[in-house]
């Protein structure tokens, strides 16, 4: 029989604190204890068979090489009940829905500004702020078309939004796949109970990017931009192009005709592209008006948008709000443009850039994660009660430096998992993607991607840093 | 609508994986054979080496013609281009990038056989394992031939596909004439003594002999298996076979009059042949000029479909 443990001091997914399981997980947890660590060990082996058979992999960078890696995955699934899920669903919503009217009055009026709620000068000094995106009008106003919120839940149970992903999320792929693997370890428990499906992501997806065409297209064309086989996340944008019927394309692939459209390079010659689902940083799709010395992207992109011939998403700078300063602002953004309480609350976030805000970051730096505002994959970050005095002495330099690009959070006790570990089943971070679909209407994944910190006690979930995941059960009560 | 960058990746994965594959075959069946043949007659593994093309590669990195060096070079050595892992890492490779337009169970096949063939190379060299490893990698090969004919609307990448296949397979068998059937017909009438073995050979090494068996009557002849290699269209891996569909293919992909005078090519240095070869030669140089002429069709659909140029 398998026993399932949980911390004392921590949330457990699955488990209530006195060990009995939670309502949503009963199933679950009665199917584990009757299963045998033997057995669950032996469906993992198998999950990881597939897994590798189905080439199901991620792309890891060492000594700059790129090397395939099959995708890291724990046959022990994440559940939350289907009322939470719908609370979430709403803020969630409320959230993008607020964000994508910030990114546009940013481009625009910048009435937010003149209103006092948000400082100028952090807009100023934002790196994803893009002065050549200012007076653009993409269609329904919405910029962040496909976004990536990530949430933890504390030790007392409550979720807060962690941070926005709103340049080129990714991970939506291996929720799809997750659910493929996981309905074969546990078919039983998917014909027991209503688990909601997660597979019309895909469709919501192409619905989305079609709905964007320039007007008067009503056949249009997609077009996934790939900065090509060598980027992590490549599977994904193949995976991706695949279920929606798009041409995968990187940048060698695209020409902007003297007409101002986009057109792909095809054995019937050119054919024109109506919409991109660009998965390419926004700083290298065009070297005419970004990096120059962009080989990914594609000269006259931004004149061929700003012309509205071709949607692009996510937008060029719809990641000016997908900053971990802006993070600090969201709720205020919501209530201003809403007029309505965030229903999902943000992590209690110091900014760097205000003088008693850093100097209390820099007191108390061993009781907080520090994170720079501007990298994703966890990059820089830094959790203070796990640094030594030199690496704490090293991030405050760097604060004092260019405090701009420093927030601090206090450091929450992640929410866990029972999760297979050397045959054994022990408690294991977590955190949670859930991916939102913006035109003009909105769509939330049905859960999202589980990441799991494999290594005890570790809270870094990342895919490139030894992070795991598992599927996540919406489970109907 | 097909990219020409997802184009080229196509027909090479076709290309790579076909020669996986017709290696594979011949290695096994050259194998076979002279397991069947007493010592003294025809040992000699170099002709193997001619068969894949291989003869000037391997010279530069080996002194010695021994099995075991021959047939790791064909089929293990990673540092051969044109060996079957090498193939299959080509093959799989350029199938990455053309994942959205085939059938997902194409991709699964295709890693699959690439996580076999990478997994113990020695067992495809060693004599006690080489059949079967050699017989995985084919039906793995077949087995994704069947995913695309089964599951695959007909449209550009599949006819790419095709095209793709039908010039590495015309390429193949036209490599076991020139070679093999051209040396047969040269050796001494009174040396024949294990001729229907090694005529027996040449049909196994396209996977020919039960269909040649079926369209004959009575015993096997040498010119009659060379007319059926060359000339049966009906036969998917004889030359004719091979050139009519590729023929169809580029009939179904644009610019059809930009490419079809290079099938027109092919289709009349078949006409020039004689029904009945007896010159080894004569075989051999034919071969030779319709490899050139599979060359020049090569060249036609890059122009065409992948640089523009045409």
């Amino acid at each position: 029989m398998a026993e399932l443990r949980t911390s004392a001091d921590l949330w457990d997914e699955l488990l209530a604190a006195d060990g009995t399981p939670r309502a949503a997980a009963a199933e679950l947890v009665q199917r584990l204890h009757g299963l045998g660590l033997a057995e669950l060990q032996q469906r993992q082996d198998l999950a990881e068979l597939d897994i590798v058979g189905m080439g199901i992999t991620f792309t890891m960078y060492s000594d700059g090489r790129g090397i395939d890696r099959a995708w890291p995955f724990d046959v022990i699934p994440r559940v939350i009940a289907a009322e939470e899920w719908r609370s979430i669903e709403r803020g969630l919503v409320q959230r993008l829905r607020a964000i994508n009217m910030f990114i546009d009055d940013v481009y625009h009026d910048q009435r937010i500004i003149r209103d006092g709620v948000f400082p100028a000068d952090l807009l100023e000094h934002s790196v994803n702020f893009r002065q050549e995106c200012v007076g653009a009008n993409p269609k329904f106003g919405v910029w962040a078309h496909i976004s990536g919120s990530d949430l933890v839940r504390d030790g007392d149970g409550t979720m807060y939004v962690l941070e926005d992903n709103l340049r080129v999320p990714s991970g939506v792929s291996y929720v799809l796949e997750n659910r493929a693997i996981s309905k074969r370890a546990f078919a039983d428990l998917f014909a027991k109970q209503s688990i909601l499906p997660v597979d019309a992501y895909t469709d919501e997806l192409n619905r989305m990017l079609s709905s964007l065409a320039p007007e008067g297209v009503s056949e249009p064309t997609i077009a996934v931009l790939t900065p090509g086989i060598y980027n992590s996340a490549y599977f994904e944008h193949s995976f991706l192009a695949q279920r929606i019927g798009a041409a995968l394309v990187e940048g060698i692939d695209l020409v902007v005709g003297d007409d101002e459209c986009v057109y792909m390079r095809t054995i019937d010659g050119l054919e024109r592209v109506h919409i991109i689902y660009r998965r390419v940083d926004d700083l290298f799709i065009d070297p005419e008006v970004f990096r120059e010395d962009s080989s990914l992207g594609v000269p006259g992109l931004m004149r061929a948008w700003r012309a509205g011939n071709v949607a692009i998403a996510n937008a060029p700078g719809a990641g000016v709000a997908d900053d971990k300063v802006v993070y600090a602002w969201v709720p205020d953004i919501i209530r201003y443009y809403l007029g309505e309480e965030p229903l999902l609350p943000n992590v209690p976030t110091y900014r760097c850039v205000y003088d008693d805000e850093r100097q209390y970051v820099i007191d108390h730096i061993e009781e907080l994660v520090v994170k720079p505002a501007n990298e994703s994959g966890g990059y820089g970050l830094l959790i203070g009660n796990r640094a030594s005095r030199s690496q704490l002495d090293d991030a405050i330099a760097r604060i004092e430096a260019d405090p701009r690009n420093w927030v601090a959070q206090p450091i929450l006790a992640l929410s866990t998992v029972p999760t297979l570990c050397d045959g054994q089943l022990e408690p294991r971070h977590v955190d949670l993607r859930p991916f939102i679909l913006s035109g003009e209407t909105n769509y939330v994944s049905a859960g999202g991607l589980t990441r799991v910190a494999l290594r005890r006690g570790s809270l870094v979930v990342n895919s490139s840093q030894g992070g795991g995941s598992k599927d996540t059960w919406i489970v109907e009560a | 609508m097909l990219l020409s960058r997802v184009a080229d990746n196509l027909y090479w994965g076709a290309r790579y994986l076909e020669r996986a594959e017709d290696t594979a075959r011949v290695v096994r069946n050259f194998t076979e054979l002279l397991l069947d043949l007493p010592t003294g007659v025809a040992s000699s593994w170099e002709p193997l080496l001619a068969v894949a093309g291989s003869r000037q590669e391997y010279d530069e990195l080996h002194t010695s013609a021994k099995e075991n060096d021959i047939v790791r070079f064909l089929v293990a050595d990673p540092s051969n281009g044109g060996s079957v892992v090498s193939s299959v890492e080509a093959a799989r490779e350029n199938l990455r990038t053309t994942r959205e337009v085939l059938p997902r169970e194409a991709w699964q096949a295709i890693n699959d056989l690439y996580l076999f063939t990478s997994r113990d190379t020695e067992s495809g060299v060693d004599r006690r394992s080489r059949s079967r490893y050699l017989g995985r990698v084919m039906a793995d090969c077949q087995r994704l031939d069947g995913v695309l004919s089964g599951m695959m609307r007909r449209d550009q990448a599949y006819e790419l596909w095709r095209l793709g296949q039908m010039i590495e397979r015309a390429d193949m068998t036209t490599r076991v004439l020139g070679v093999r059937a051209a040396s047969l017909l040269s050796t001494p009438i009174d040396a024949h003594d294990y001729d229907e073995v090694q005529w027996m050979g040449v049909l196994k090494s396209v996977t020919a002999m039960q269909m040649y068996q079926r369209s004959r009557r009575g015993p096997i002849d040498g010119a009659s298996v060379i007319a059926f290699l060359l000339f049966d269209e009906t036969f998917p891996r004889s030359v004719a076979g091979c050139v009519h569909r590729m023929r169809a293919a580029l009939g179904r992909l644009p610019h059809p009059e930009l490419t079809l005078p290079a099938v027109d090519q092919l289709d009349d240095l078949l006409a020039t042949l004689p029904a009945e070869a007896t010159d080894g030669a004569a075989l051999d140089r034919a071969m030779d000029r319709v490899q050139m002429a599979l060359s020049d069709l090569n060249t036609r659909v890059y122009e065409t479909f992948v640089s523009g140029m045409a």
